[in-house]
């Protein structure tokens, strides 16, 4: 589904260019559940941000879907991203004064389709809020915005779900639950790209990318 | 970009941040309130000069022919006027001055003692000829004006003016009475219809007409006009008639080339104009107050606009993430801003409104709303909204997402 060849991404910082990727190449299967490590600064939230469609790269070839979206216009990447990709994040990132249920409905306005309060209300169902549809972000704990997060990321249905640590805000059971719930979605079929510290977390991967000064190294393929 | 929920959207941002979109809306609020009461009341002030002046004058087609070089201010009279200006002048000006339809003779006095029985006043008196009502367009409320024969014939009629009607015959019937003016006695022929207040304020009928000729022999003893109003065929051919009256006046009078003219001659059309454009300046001061108050207010929502996106790039970075373009991030604000202006503008209006009401109220003028003031307030507003919101959007638009996310 995801075909990475010879990707390199360069930024000027103050004049002197910086690689945060180099020649990175790899695959990722529908369904898969892809983990990607590395300390900070390493170049994870770079590659995480090509796959997202939110920067492009400076050479090489990214194919989402069979489609090259290596140079597109600010327009088309924008397109692809509220089609085909779900984001979390480690911060929530909801939107202030703006109820879990408006929340969710989010990505929809940007979508080429009908608004659905009630597709909206049977994801926040999904990940078990049905009963804080109208609560504002800041009356819910961290585990609840997460979920709620998630249930923006599925509204519009995407093949791809990128997650930049999505457990580093959380407690460990609320950890938990998110991370139960990720699993659930892969389980039924959804392509998932991790960025995560968390051993534990990590260890549930099927597969381990792990990146260190931009450079990619497949770690471990569990049977 | 599903367009109905992006704007119901925004409607909900705005209102779930009033205090924000009420400082916002206050400049345009304050500035739009002030420009639809300037134009309002300016334009009503305008309407009301111009219908004082038509009280007075009748009519605009007209150009006044007055003794004396120095242009008189206020009402001439007997008293403060060169004997320069003849009766034949005036049968020599109506005959042959080709601009001319026709012309009234006028021989006013003021502070003539008018009684009748124990009632008396000093009602201006005016002797015209008998055309006067056709070429002033005044109306006769009560009986009937002097007709030509009594001009010939020196008759001792007197028309009332509606303030000294009331003023002389409070509670009785004045037609066919006898008042005195001066010494001498007049039979009361008709009664003017009132024609309201002059460019002044003051009334314009407490007056008294009787006959040119009956003033001149028998009243006041004087064979000069004090003023002579003459129609012209063709309102637009005011100055060529001065003109003509100058050259003729000048042969008449033996002036010598270089002398001063011993007349002066104005057009009431030329006055006006003069009248309703000067007397403005405080008018134009306060319209670049009113111009700046709403500037302003533009420049107030792009500061808070500006502090909005900054404050907004979380907000930004995750839109962007889900699927605005950056055409999408722009069109945002751009809406919220033109939408704050709108609502800012509507209310200003809606005081404007408000506010002209009072001050047409304390200065006893029409009430005057002009649909155009309130339309070009409406566009003014949005407007107002688009330039100065289209920066901010700008900035909004061009925030990298990635950088906004990572904050």
């Amino acid at each position: 589904m995801i075909r990475i060849e010879n990707i390199s991404r360069t930024y000027s910082r103050d004049g002197v260019p910086v690689t945060a990727l180099r020649e990175a190449t790899f695959n990722i299967d529908a369904g898969d559940l892809v983990v990607i490590r590395g300390v900070s600064g390493s170049g994870k939230s770079t590659l995480l941000n090509i796959l997202g469609c939110l920067d492009s790269p400076s050479s090489g070839t990214y194919l989402l879907d069979g489609a090259d979206v290596s140079h597109k216009s600010d327009a088309e990447l924008s397109r692809i991203r509220s089609q085909k990709i779900g984001f979390i994040f480690q911060s929530f990132n909801l939107l202030p004064r703006t109820t879990a249920i408006e929340n969710v409905e989010l990505p929809m306005i940007y979508a080429d389709r009908e608004i659905s309060r009630s597709r909206a209300a049977a994801m926040l169902a999904r990940v078990g809020l049905a009963h804080r549809e109208r609560h504002f972000a800041t009356e819910l704990s961290g585990g609840e915005q997460q979920r709620v997060a998630i249930a923006r990321a599925l509204i519009n249905d995407p093949a791809l779900i990128l997650a930049d640590e999505p457990t580093g805000n959380l407690d460990e059971s609320a950890g938990a639950g998110v991370m139960g719930l990720l699993h659930d979605l892969n389980d039924e079929g959804r392509t998932i790209v991790l960025v995560t510290h968390d051993d534990a977390v990590a260890s549930h991967a099927r597969r381990v990318l792990m990146i260190r000064d931009g450079v990619l190294r497949e770690s471990e393929v569990k049977a | 970009m599903n367009v109905l929920h992006f704007f119901r959207s925004i409607v909900r941002t705005l209102s779930r941040n009033k205090v924000r979109a009420m400082l916002m809306m206050a400049g345009v609020t304050i500035g739009i309130a002030s420009l639809t009461i300037l134009t309002s009341i300016g334009e009503s002030t305008r309407r009301e000069t111009m219908k004082r002046f038509k009280n007075m004058l009748g009519t605009f087609d007209t150009v006044i022919i007055r003794p004396g070089s120095s242009k008189n201010r206020g009402m001439v009279s007997l008293t403060n006027v060169e004997p320069s200006l003849k009766f034949d002048d005036a049968t020599a000006i109506a005959t042959q001055v080709p601009e001319i339809r026709q012309l009234a003779q006028v021989q006013n006095a003021l502070d003539i003692d008018v009684r009748y029985r124990d009632r008396s006043g000093t009602p201006a008196i005016f002797g015209v000829s008998s055309n006067w009502l056709e070429l002033r367009g005044d109306e006769v409320a009560e009986a009937e004006f002097f007709s030509e024969d009594d001009v010939r014939s020196l008759a001792r009629v007197a028309i009332l003016g509606a303030d000294a009607q009331k003023h002389l015959f409070p509670d009785e019937d004045s037609i066919g009475k006898t008042i005195r003016i001066g010494d001498v006695p007049f039979i009361v022929r008709g009664v003017m219809v009132a024609r309201g207040a002059g460019p002044a304020g003051g009334s314009l009928d407490n007056l008294i007409f009787i006959p040119v000729t009956t003033a001149s022999k028998r009243l006041f003893n004087r064979d000069f006009l004090t003023m002579l109003i003459a129609q012209l065929k063709d309102p637009d051919q005011g100055q060529l008639a001065i003109e003509h009256i100058q050259t003729l006046l000048r042969a008449r009078h033996h002036l010598a080339p270089g002398a001063l003219d011993d007349f002066n001659v104005t057009n009431p059309r030329a006055v006006m104009a003069q009248v309703t454009t000067t007397g403005t300046t405080i008018r134009k001061l306060l319209l670049i107050v009113a111009i700046l108050a709403t500037g302003i207010g533009g420049i107030v929502i792009m500061s808070v606009t500006l502090i909005g996106v900054s404050e907004r790039r979380k907000e930004i970075g995750v839109r962007r993430a889900v699927g605005a373009s950056r055409n999408a991030i722009l069109a945002q604000f751009l809406l919220e801003a033109v939408l704050l202006s709108l609502a800012g503008g509507i209310v200003g209006i809606a005081l404007g409104i408000g506010g002209t009401q009072v001050v047409s109220r304390l200065q006893r003028l029409p009430f005057l709303l002009q649909p155009e003031a309130v339309l070009a307030a409406t566009l003014l507003s949005i407007g107002l909204g688009l330039l100065f919101g289209v920066y901010p959007a700008w900035r909004a638009a061009m925030t990298n997402p990635i950088d906004a996310l990572r904050d």
